[in-house]
């Protein structure tokens, strides 16, 4: 048995994680384009067999596509693979209603049984792992991967669509300097321990003598602002498997947890002794991270 | 303006157990209104505040979303009214089947001119329901909105995107999943607890609802803890901060990590 799957492209064609996963289904692979003509150009070059792309995009924002997406795909239903951004997840949740099909988030296998497309997915905020045998069609969210490597020059297929009345009228840059943390071998989170934001200079001395990036609690992040969001880490945010990472005032919440289960060693340093960090990690300190960090970065200079 | 909130009646996952056979007991994990939908409930307070408009509750679920305790948890937010499907069979209802109910209740109520959810839902996290909502409704969604102004049929909203943010103007009746910091929501105060039991509370059954049928059959094969690195737990004791420095560091790099 194969399956023909699609691959829904919000705008940035990093996707070779999901041309990996279509292909190992055996079937044809349509990639359902939106965004500028160079991006259905880069993932008609990314090894598909066919693009269909909705036009040039103007001021009209992703997920204005939802409908043209959702149409096009229903007329040849199948597995619709595509990544979790905010854009992405629209162009998605279009297609699943479409087909009344269900929208799966999590997946780290995707297989055939049969007709059948079997799913192995990470459930209620990782507290768990479900398979799935799903039969008839099916959205699956996964991570991306990066921007395929030009191997192949698949048809590029332009079909008129009229988008949803939503435009962009303005963009505004982050005041925050972009950061990939999953690069980092080491990695210093500090949360809502933390008391004010200048107090993140005690935090960056000690990534500084440890060769680390900073990262964060979700709070951080979103809600006090002392940090940009692509430095959060956990179910929400970046998913790192570092050599080392030190989790500093983070109550260690499952939620903030699951992004760092791939860490080699994780140090928690917390002035609760009952915080559940305490129990994911190799190395604890109870203590104020007022006092323990100056004394940290100290012993390691 | 008349603004739907959908918000969930659910366990926290930190609070449930999983069994070495996989099963996942939630008994000890008490359900609430998730964790980010009163986000959700204040961004729309606001919002109909300002345009002299309505804010409902409506939630679908099992028969515990009804019950006395998950009403009054509800309603003493800043709702006007509230709209509940309470109905057996929504039991572990996956992300498509909620958003098809949820749909068909927002077209029961009618002439919305907004749906407004939370960021994700604290069991499930899918961050899905808002968008397969809104592709059921055949409307525009946004998700990461942090700001939102204007009024019925024409809104402005601030969304975050990689590297910034957006402002986009939509016209029509659209779905926005707020931001976890899209406002500050108030904690209800005995005032909102009482109140809570005069605002009106409509019930509605799935069938009552005309809800399409799902295109795929999903059965679920079995579930299984995760395969966890093992941790050391080792503790250092801290009280003297230099030594426990010395300590940590000579065992980072006695195992390299360092
Ligand atoms: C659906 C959903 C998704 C979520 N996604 C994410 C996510 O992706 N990432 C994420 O991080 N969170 C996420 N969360 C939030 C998560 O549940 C926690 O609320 C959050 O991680 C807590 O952040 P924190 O540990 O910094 O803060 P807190 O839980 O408030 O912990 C602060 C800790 O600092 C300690 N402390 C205080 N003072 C000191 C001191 N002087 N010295 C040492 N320690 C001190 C305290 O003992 C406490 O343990 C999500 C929640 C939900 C519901």
């Amino acid at each position: 048995m194969t399956v023909n799957t699609w691959i829904v492209v919000a705008g940035d064609p990093a996707i070779g994680d999901l041309i990996d996963t279509a292909r190992s289904l055996g079937g044809e692979v349509t990639a359902a384009v939106v965004g500028p003509r160079p991006v259905a150009d880069t993932v008609a070059a990314g090894g598909v067999d066919k693009v269909i792309w909705f036009g040039e995009p103007g001021d009209a924002p992703v997920e204005a596509y939802a409908t043209a997406v959702a149409d096009a795909i229903a007329a040849a239903p199948g597995v619709v693979l595509g990544s979790g951004g905010p854009g992405g997840r629209v162009l998605l949740g279009a297609a699943a209603a479409r087909l009344q099909a269900p929208a799966l988030t999590g997946a780290s296998s995707v297989s055939l049984d049969g007709a059948d497309v079997v799913v192995k997915r990470s459930v209620f905020g990782g507290i768990a792992e479900e398979t799935v045998a799903v039969s008839g069609p099916v959205v699956l969210v996964l991570d991306g991967g990066s921007v395929p490597a030009a191997t192949g020059s698949a048809p590029v297929e332009e079909i008129a669509s009229v988008p949803l009345g939503m435009t962009v009228v303005q963009t505004k840059p982050s005041e925050f300097e972009e950061v990939d943390l999953g690069a980092a071998v080491r990695v210093v989170g500090i949360g809502r321990g933390l008391k004010t934001k200048k107090d993140l200079a005690l935090i960056d001395g000690l990534a500084g003598a440890s060769d680390a990036e900073v990262a964060c609690s979700r709070p951080l992040a979103e809600g006090m602002d002392w940090l940009g969001k692509d430095r959060y880490i956990g179910v929400s945010g970046q998913n790192i498997s570092p050599e080392l990472y030190f989790a500093i005032g983070i109550s260690g919440q499952l939620q903030h947890m699951v992004g760092v289960r791939g860490a080699k060693t994780i140090v928690a340093i917390n002035s609760d002794p009952n915080a559940p960090v305490f129990t994911e990690a190799d190395y604890g300190l109870v203590g104020d991270l007022y006092q323990i960090v100056p004394a940290l970065t100290d012993a390691l200079k | 303006m008349k603004i739907v909130v959908a918000y969930k009646w659910a366990p926290n996952p930190q609070d449930a157990t999983v069994g070495a056979a996989g099963a996942v007991d939630w008994s000890r994990a008490k359900p609430a209104i998730s964790e980010y939908d009163p986000v959700a409930v204040e961004l729309a307070r606001e919002l109909a505040d300002a345009t002299g408009g309505e804010v409902i509750g409506l939630t679908a679920g099992a028969k515990g979303v009804d019950a006395t305790m998950a009403r009054k948890a509800a309603l003493s937010r800043r709702f006007d009214r509230a709209v509940i499907v309470a109905d057996d069979s929504l039991q572990g209802a996956g992300s498509t089947e909620l958003a098809a109910v949820l749909a068909a209740a927002v077209r029961h109520i009618g002439d919305v001119d907004l749906v407004i959810t939370g960021d994700s839902s604290v069991d499930v996290g899918g961050k899905m329901v808002p968008t397969v909502l809104a592709g059921q409704l055949g409307w525009p969604a946004v998700a990461e909105v942090s700001a939102v102004t204007g009024g019925a049929g024409s809104v402005r909203v601030e969304r975050a995107i990689a590297g910034g943010t957006q402002v986009l103007e939509i016209s029509g009746p659209a779905v926005l999943a707020a931001s976890t910091d899209a406002a500050v929501p108030r904690l209800p105060g005995m005032k909102d607890i009482l109140a809570a039991t005069k605002k009106p509370v409509q019930t509605l059954t799935v069938a009552e609802l005309g809800v399409p049928a799902t295109g795929s059959t999903v059965t679920v094969k079995g579930t299984s803890r995760p395969d966890l690195k093992a941790r050391k737990g080792q503790m250092i004791d801290a009280k003297d901060p230099a030594a426990a420095a010395a300590e940590l560091v000579a065992a980072l790099r006695g195992t390299g990590a360092l």
